[in-house]
């Protein structure tokens, strides 16, 4: 958070003066380069919300840019209007192209996305040769800036008040963007779809939003590039132009506030300035540069120099034991006959593999039922049936009497079906606290006051603690407490002793039976503890091969001869 | 109309086959470290610049085979270096997408290099190319030479990845890297040869090509779309599906370029990628892989 400030005030610092005092000095040269760099300044921010905030990877930034580019200049010269309206044409423009992004982006990820948006930025260029009849070509469009600028107050014209002011916009947002809900869900989405489902976020939907947003706002930076150059024309806006902004973001350092303008100023303003002389040279120079970051500081230039300078600071070692997670009191509800979630023929194949063979499961209210089998006998395959991961390939589940076969993960949460995984899905980029925090973000279902006390201590522990100090067994309890913070009425916990302490499982069971007791919670635990898991179910399901082989009182499943050739059950059950 | 659909469907398939070369170079690596080569564009340009400069021997003699063995081997030597510097960060990295950076910033490299030696024109193949005649039509050797190229690399390959050692233990890095590093696999040195492998059969493509190419700084980009794009309809890794979409998408953007025009083969390129992705993400030889959670 410090950091995150500190990186804010520099790049505000640094636009401010670089945006206003060519004006003030009357240099009209440096006025114009620095109203480019930040605009381009603007569309790297954007493009590092893409790529870090939201985790998609776009090659295609700069023909977003040139769509609004061309729409203001149309916008200007064919229907005549102020530039301020050609800002909002343009950004409604690049909006609609960024749909072309955003499409894609629900189906696919990755390096796919990077290709498509690659050859859309490939096919730009020709696309307005093309459309000669509206973009005049090759020859492009001129469009003289008029009164935007002149001189308004000492010098200050309001070309550059504009492009500071954006660029200003950009650096200010990004940061709010962070510290907000929508910003920490769209983290979330990014970085672990599968987890965002658990907290209800369509992460499809989520990603495609983050496409056509970021898309409008970098057109409506590419609106102001007609007045500041005087014309647009398709070589401006060449594949090269997408791979400055994905690579300023990169060499700048992913993820950090600063990173977009040191990016910019290294890979455009230095070769443009200081080697005008050796323009040929600029793209060997993008690349050089590129290469030699990725090998020597891969974290980029700001995201290098952090960590020297906060290596002297040795990170504060965050705790978090099971017994500290705060108990909600249980909610009251009007009841509802039946189990909380029916399982009746439930069947899954993965071609030749049944993971799942003709289940029927029951899961009755207020219960701990305990699963348990060998590796591979279809326990984890039971959770990703029942939240929706894997839909069943014959049979059917019931949640509260509810067929949700056609549900989508999302839509399962919202019925208050909450959560864990084998390995924990614990966000690195956040803190310690905000890991918890989304979960109570999500609001599955409204949720009784949890007493403020205990969750107050944890939040001012854990609010300013990177979430890496973290021991990994440690981990599985922030995943724990933020299933339990949505309101979810049903907890799936995937093997959440493993990798604790003795003593840490102690506590763990403590818990569960508290969320049981006081809660009223229903769970299914996913556990290899066999001691752990006779202690403290109601109920004993044991599954081998996707079938389950018996069910039943903890000490009736242990004495079944069935369950005894499978594992040692514990002698004191 | 017979001579639209001779013209379209010879030449279709000729650029096709050179699209398939460039699937199965991409797949090949992707299958030993699921890394696309982005600078895999910029190394068939090469291949092609080769070719130009040696077009003083004749299209198809031996001395011209020569030129185009001698390519492969230097291009493969050139890939297994790139092979060094894309595989670097990830040794120490937590950063696994390091290599979409380091292999766009070399294909960068070379096309800015490419374009302070070469200018900003296409490379013209000056010596005499031999045709062979399709329906009273004179079609340019290369036309022929790169389906059976396609076709020799795709046998070449299948063998070398079933019947050899080395290529079982390759192939063995495409099922899993983790269980091939604790079988005692050198899995780095492996990667390394994959990108030698993908350099010779993206160098004598692009040897063979020169004639009937555009060699020019820009262009690579444009041909490692092709191949992404083939790669993707024939499901990503699958050297099958690579063979069987090369033709298509070559016939598709031919017949594009005959009714419309040159500069809409991109659009196609980039209309069957999106519709692929939409409808089938796995390709028509792409297996379903179950989700992980």
């Amino acid at each position: 958070m410090r950091a995150e400030n500190l990186q804010a005030g520099a790049a505000l610092a640094l636009i401010l003066a670089t945006g206003l005092i060519p004006d003030l000095a009357g240099s009209d040269y440096w006025s114009y380069s620095f109203q480019f760099a930040n605009l381009l300044i603007v569309a790297a921010v954007l493009q590092s919300v893409l790529m870090h905030d939201a985790d998609q990877i776009s090659f295609g930034q700069g023909a977003i840019f040139g769509v609004g580019a061309y729409v203001s200049a149309l916008a200007m010269t064919k229907l005549g209007l102020p530039l301020p309206l050609a800002v909002i044409c343009a950004a409604a423009g690049a909006g609609l192209a960024g749909l072309l992004y955003a499409i894609p982006a629900l189906r696919v990820q990755g390096y796919y996305l990077g290709f498509v948006t690659l050859s859309l930025a490939a096919v730009f260029p020709e696309l307005l040769f093309a459309m000669d009849a509206y973009t005049n070509g090759i020859n492009g469009i001129s469009t003289p800036a008029g009164a935007w600028k002149q001189p308004l107050l000492l010098g200050l014209s309001p070309l550059s008040l504009f492009t500071t002011a954006l660029a200003c916009a950009a650096i200010v947002g990004h940061v709010l963007l962070r510290r907000s809900v929508v910003g920490r869900k769209i983290r979330v989405a990014g970085a672990s779809p599968e987890s965002a489902q658990t907290l209800g976020i369509r992460p499809g939907l989520v990603r495609s939003a983050v496409f056509v947003v970021t898309s409008a706002c970098t057109g409506a930076a590419g609106a102001l590039y007609p007045p500041i150059v005087g014309f647009v024309s398709p070589a401006a806006f060449h594949l090269e132009l997408s791979i400055l902004l994905f690579l300023a973001v990169v060499v700048g350092g992913r993820g950090q506030i600063l990173g977009p303008v040191a990016g910019i100023y290294l890979l455009y303003l230095l070769p443009n300035v200081l080697l005008v002389d050796l323009i040929d040279y600029r793209l060997l120079a993008y690349g050089l540069v590129a290469l030699g970051v990725m090998l020597l500081m891969p974290d980029g230039l700001v995201g290098t120099v952090g960590q020297w300078l906060s290596k002297r600071r040795v990170a504060a070692v965050a705790h978090l034991s099971p017994d500290e997670l705060p108990i909600p009191p249980a909610a009251r509800r009007a009841d509802i006959a039946g189990p909380e979630i029916s399982i009746r023929g439930g069947t899954k194949t993965f071609g030749a593999v049944v993971a799942l063979d003709q289940v029927d499961l029951d899961i009755e209210r207020g219960a701990i039922i305990g699963l348990v089998g060998a590796n591979g006998s279809g326990k984890t395959s039971l959770i990703n049936a029942i939240t929706g991961f894997n839909k069943l390939s014959g049979g059917s589940i019931a949640i509260r009497g509810r067929a949700t076969d056609r549900m989508s993960p999302a839509g399962i949460a919202r019925l208050g079906i909450g959560r864990t995984f084998q390995t924990p899905r614990i966000f690195d980029h956040l803190t310690a606290w905000e890991n918890i925090q989304i979960g109570a973000e999500a609001r599955l279902r409204p949720l009784a006051a949890i007493p403020e006390g205990p969750l107050a201590r944890l939040r001012d522990r854990l609010a300013g603690s990177d979430v890496r100090t973290i021991p990994h067994g440690q981990r599985r309890s922030i995943e724990v407490l933020r299933a339990v913070l949505t309101g979810a009425e049903v907890l799936l916990l995937d093997e959440p002793a493993a990798g604790l302490s003795p003593e840490e499982r102690q506590q763990l069971a403590t818990l569960l039976l508290r969320l049981r007791d006081e809660a009223g919670k229903t769970i299914l635990l996913v556990e290899h503890d066999l001691d752990l898991v006779w202690r403290i179910a109601d109920r004993i399901v044991v599954m081998e091969r996707g079938r389950i082989v018996a069910q039943g009182a903890p000490a009736d499943v242990a004495d079944d001869p069935a369950v005894r050739q499978l594992f040692a059950v514990p002698a004191h059950a | 109309m017979l001579e639209e659909l001779a013209f379209v469907s010879v030449r279709g398939l000729g650029l096709g086959a050179l699209f398939a070369l460039l699937a199965l170079s991409l797949n090949v690596i992707y299958q030993a470290t699921h890394i696309l080569n982005f600078a895999q564009g910029s190394m068939l340009v090469l291949g092609g610049l080769a070719g130009v400069m040696l077009s003083g021997h004749d299209y198809g003699t031996p001395i011209w085979f020569a030129g185009m063995l001698g390519t492969g081997l230097v291009m493969a030597a050139v890939m297994a270096v790139q092979g060094v510097i894309t595989l670097w960060p990830l040794r120490h990295s937590t950063e696994q997408q390091s290599w979409l950076i380091t292999t766009l910033a070399v294909s960068i490299i070379i096309s800015a290099v490419l374009l302070l030696t070469q200018g900003p024109w296409s490379s013209e193949f000056i010596g005499e190319v031999p045709s062979f005649p399709v329906l009273d039509m004179r079609t340019p050797l290369p036309y022929l030479v790169l389906p059976l190229m396609a076709v020799f690399w795709f046998v070449a390959l299948r063998l070398f990845l079933r019947r050899s050692l080395q290529g079982l233990a390759l192939s063995a890095l495409s099922q899993d890297l983790d269980a091939a590093a604790a079988a005692g696999l050198h899995v780095r040195r492996l990667q390394i040869a994959a990108f030698a492998i993908s350099g010779l059969i993206t160098g004598t493509a692009g040897y063979a090509a020169a004639p009937i190419i555009s060699i020019s700084a820009e262009s690579g980009i444009r041909y490692v779309i092709s191949g992404f794009v083939v790669a993707v309809v024939g499901g990503m890794g699958s050297m099958a599906g690579a063979i069987v979409a090369g033709p298509l998408v070559g016939i598709l953007a031919m017949i594009a370029t005959y009714r419309f025009g040159g500069q809409y083969q991109g659009f196609v390129s980039l209309i069957v990628l999106a519709g692929m992705l939409f409808l089938k993400p796995n390709g028509l030889f792409g297996f379903t892989a179950a989700r992980r959670v």
